[in-house]
């Protein structure tokens, strides 16, 4: 019980991480792939924002007089996610467009049957 | 002394404006990528000698690292940056002639921008900033690749873009991982605590980050994007995906390596991946019948050769690694070039399609059999020092696995004579002879020049080898001298 | 059998991270900059949030690359797509219901307000550039919603996004021919929690703003198909 109380959001970030790699290597769809891609960019995120967290922390923001810079949560994390975060929405940008094209020319999504280029 | 942050920042800063050239005249854009790396050719240039000296180190926003990000200008990242601005700007004049098709602004934007990336990852000193320009990098790339919007472009853009997104991911949450346990970004910061990568917690962080820059270096086995992207994207981006973004990717496994980890444990089976890529990417080559295919198939088995020859280790296997890719950045460049403007005239890719080429367009073929011959390794080519040094810091080591490795080495190459030899017998002595109807068709000049200038610097470092041996010794020295890296930044 | 694979590939990676967190405790503090980050940082940059006195000014380089990033997708995206779609105005658009319609109307201002409200207040409250430009972009959202017909002009957001972006880096030039080094809080710092305050920071949040509204605003443009 110990070991879950302590790794709880460890392991919720991570799962969300391997569910979207699996959806990535295992299913046909583009738009299942990059559906895969995005949550494996959540769990990340997650990932990074528990890293910095300290048991019982306030967001590092100094808005009112009387808050102690030693209950603050680390903001290195938080800034690092908010940079992920927009990466994350450039890649599935171009990702969904790239699938828009794909469609008009083969008309299907389905990946195992796109397959002019080969080894 | 000029600041090495304006190697980032002007063409940053020219890439933003390009947009606004729609309201006064179409036809300056197209300069716009040649002025930026012209200038990072002049400042990169300028800063050379005092980099040899020592290396600079740049902070930014006024904070000391390991608090704010910094930029190190060691010889290695002037030697990259070097090669980008040259490539790049040789790139941008055959652009001139060879881009016609589509909004040609967001060509020149993204590749403004591709390179950009590329200098901002040889450049910066923190982890985490190397990621993000290592982003910009590929994301130009993806769309680049799909920049004609043709059904073969579309299709390896979104190959590309998925194993590229995966070996991103794998990257943050090896960076993460590296936060958590150190505190900090900054890479000498990190290195200066990282003593060993035997404990799994540190080896695990080495592992996800060479995986994921491997997929942008094209390490076997996360090269399958490679061919298909390499061979349908523009002939003026394949030079410059195969000449510069692959060998970014190895810059950045290098710096992690070397640098960050100090790992020489995990060098042996480097070592052995890099023959596997080697032997791996000639064989492919030797099958196609498709001359970008084929090329990009070569581009593999260089940097196959290039990890086993940084994988050596020593002194002498990294200079002649260093020394085969810069040597490989200058051949595939002017291959890729050459061959794209042939590909541009017979109208298809088909390496039988290049019959009596010799003769159409002599001097292109001329160009394209200096590349070939380069890339083989005969002398007197920039090709020929670099595999014989590599051989020589191989057998130097005096271990049976070398001699087997060299033996295999020898083995690759002379499949990769082959079939260069078998496309230049081609454009020469194949087909009908001179058929009265078909002139001699003449290349413009802006496809002329880069070439020319590509095959005499290929000519003249192939000569006179010294004229680089200098900063390559220093790269060298730098990537194994982890201590004085680490010293430099943080005193 | 590709999932099997998948699978067993996945299970191995996983091990290895699971072992190496062990290292990393969750909840206590371990940090080392960010502690610095915390302690001085309202008296070196002036700014009472704290993340976004590492987003802007500590890690300033960082978010110099996000943007490009984001520009470099809007770009590739609209390169990709092909040339711009002129659609005419109403053109075999089901048209929106009148709640959706009066609904979007009314919200249209009051988000950009809600936008330009959380950029500026950048350094004061959790919030800045990136958050408020993306409100503001979710507020063109709506006028596509609601408004048929409307679409934002092409060229003024292409203007609009230069400019933030040049913005940025012309701050930065400045810094570096003032202070040495590029983006160098030139500004004065001011009283912290106010307005006014923070140097460069508000500045460069308010120019990241308007650059990130209108680039997303644009990729909505763009992904919005043709309807036939």
């Amino acid at each position: 019980m110990n070991f879950l109380s302590e790794y709880i959001y460890y392991i919720g970030a991570f799962s969300l991480i391997f569910i979207g790699l699996f959806i990535v290597l295992a299913k046909k769809n583009l738009i299942k792939v990059i559906i895969g891609l995005s949550i494996v960019d959540t769990g990340i995120n997650l990932f990074l924002i528990t890293l910095g967290y300290i048991r019982g922390g306030t967001a590092p923001v100094f808005s009112k007089p009387g808050l102690k810079a030693e209950n603050m949560v680390d903001p290195v994390p938080q800034a690092l996610v908010l940079t992920a975060i927009v990466i994350g929405v450039a890649v599935l940008a171009l990702a969904l467009t790239l699938a828009i094209k794909l469609y008009k020319h083969y008309g299907t999504l389905n990946l195992r049957k796109i397959k002019e280029q080969k080894w | 002394m000029v600041n090495p942050i304006l190697l980032i920042v002007i063409p940053l800063g020219l890439a933003f404006v390009v947009p606004l050239f729609r309201f006064i005249s179409k036809k300056i854009e197209k300069f716009i990528p040649f002025f930026a790396l012209l200038a990072n050719l002049i400042i990169s240039l300028t800063l050379f000698p005092h980099v040899l000296e020592k290396p600079i180190h740049v902070s930014i926003g006024g904070f000391l690292p390991p608090l704010g990000i910094n930029l190190v200008a060691g010889p290695l990242g002037i030697l990259f940056a070097m090669l980008i601005a040259l490539v790049g700007f040789l790139v941008s004049i055959y652009a001139f002639a060879y881009i016609k098709e589509k909004d040609q602004e967001k060509y020149h934007i993204l590749y403004l921008l591709l390179l950009t990336g590329a200098t901002g990852v040889v450049l910066t000193g923190d982890i985490f900033n190397l990621f993000v320009f290592f982003e910009i990098l590929c994301i130009s790339s993806y769309s680049l690749v799909a920049y004609f919007g043709d059904k073969p472009g579309i299709e390896s853009a979104v190959k590309y873009l998925i194993q590229g997104a995966v070996g991103s991911s794998l990257v943050l949450i090896g960076i993460g991982l590296l936060y958590g346990q150190f505190g900090t970004l900054n890479m000498a910061d990190i290195a200066s605590n990282i003593h060993s990568v035997h404990s799994i917690s540190v080896f695990i962080p080495l592992v996800l980050l060479i995986t994921g820059f491997g997929v942008e270096a094209a390490i076997f086995p996360l090269n399958a994007w490679l061919p298909d992207a390499h061979s349908s994207a523009p002939s003026s981006i394949s030079a410059i995906l195969s000449g510069i973004a692959i060998e970014v990717g190895l810059y950045a496994i290098v710096r992690v390596v070397f640098t960050l980890f100090g790992a020489s444990s995990i060098l042996t089976f480097l070592l052995f991946l890099g023959v596997i890529t080697l032997l791996i990417g000639e064989l492919c080559a030797f099958n196609q019948e498709n001359i970008k295919r084929m090329l990009a198939y070569s581009s593999i088995g260089q940097i196959g050769l290039i990890v086993f020859a940084l994988s050596i280790g020593s002194l002498s296997g990294i200079n002649g690694g260093l020394f085969q890719l810069v040597s490989h950045t200058l051949s595939k460049a002017l291959l890729f070039l050459a061959a794209g403007y042939m590909i541009f005239r017979s109208g298809s890719m088909n390496i039988s399609s290049f019959e009596g080429m010799g003769k159409k367009m002599p001097y292109t073929s001329f160009a394209f059999t200096i590349g070939a011959f380069s890339i083989v390794g005969l002398p007197p080519f920039i090709g020929f020092p670099g595999k014989f040094m590599i051989l020589k810091a191989a057998l130097f080591e005096q271990d049976i696995l070398f001699t087997i490795l060299v033996f295999l080495i020898l083995l690759a190459t002379i499949i990769e004579g082959a079939y260069f030899f078998r496309v230049v017998q081609t454009i020469y002595f194949k087909g009908e002879k001179s058929t009265p109807g078909q002139e001699r068709e003449i290349a413009p000049l802006s496809v002329l020049i880069p070439v020319f200038i590509f095959v005499g610097l290929i000519v003249v470092i192939g000569i006179y080898p010294k004229l680089i041996t200098e900063i390559l010794e220093s790269s060298a020295s730098e990537l194994l001298n982890r201590a004085d890296y680490i010293k430099n930044i943080l005193p | 059998m590709r999932k099997l694979i998948s699978l067993i590939l996945l299970v191995i990676i996983a091990g290895g991270i699971v072992l190496s967190l062990k290292e990393i405790p969750f909840g206590i503090s371990k940090i080392k900059i960010g502690d610095y980050y915390i302690k001085k940082g309202i008296e070196e940059t002036g700014a009472t949030n704290i993340v976004t006195s590492v987003v802007v000014s500590y890690r300033g380089f960082d978010t110099l690359g996000e943007i490009t990033i984001l520009f470099t997708a809007a770009i590739g995206l609209s390169a990709v797509l092909g040339t711009y779609r002129k659609r005419k105005a109403g053109e075999k658009v089901e048209p929106p219901s009148f709640i959706v319609k009066t609904g979007c109307r009314f919200l249209f201002p009051i988000l950009l307000l809600v936008g330009a409200y959380i950029f500026i207040h950048g350094h004061l409250t959790p919030g800045g550039g990136f958050q408020g430009g993306a409100i503001i972009a979710s507020a063109f959202l709506l006028m596509y919603l609601g408004c048929e017909g409307k679409r934002i002009n092409e060229n003024t957001s292409i203007v609009v996004e230069v400019l933030g972006a040049l913005t940025f880096i012309v701050l930065g030039i400045i810094g570096l021919t003032i202070g040495k080094d590029f983006l160098f809080n030139f500004l004065p710092k001011g009283e912290p929690n106010t307005l006014l305050s923070a140097g460069i920071i508000p500045v460069i949040y308010i120019a990241i703003g308007f650059k990130v509204g209108s680039e997303l605003a644009g990729i909505i443009d763009h992904l919005i198909e043709k309807n036939q």
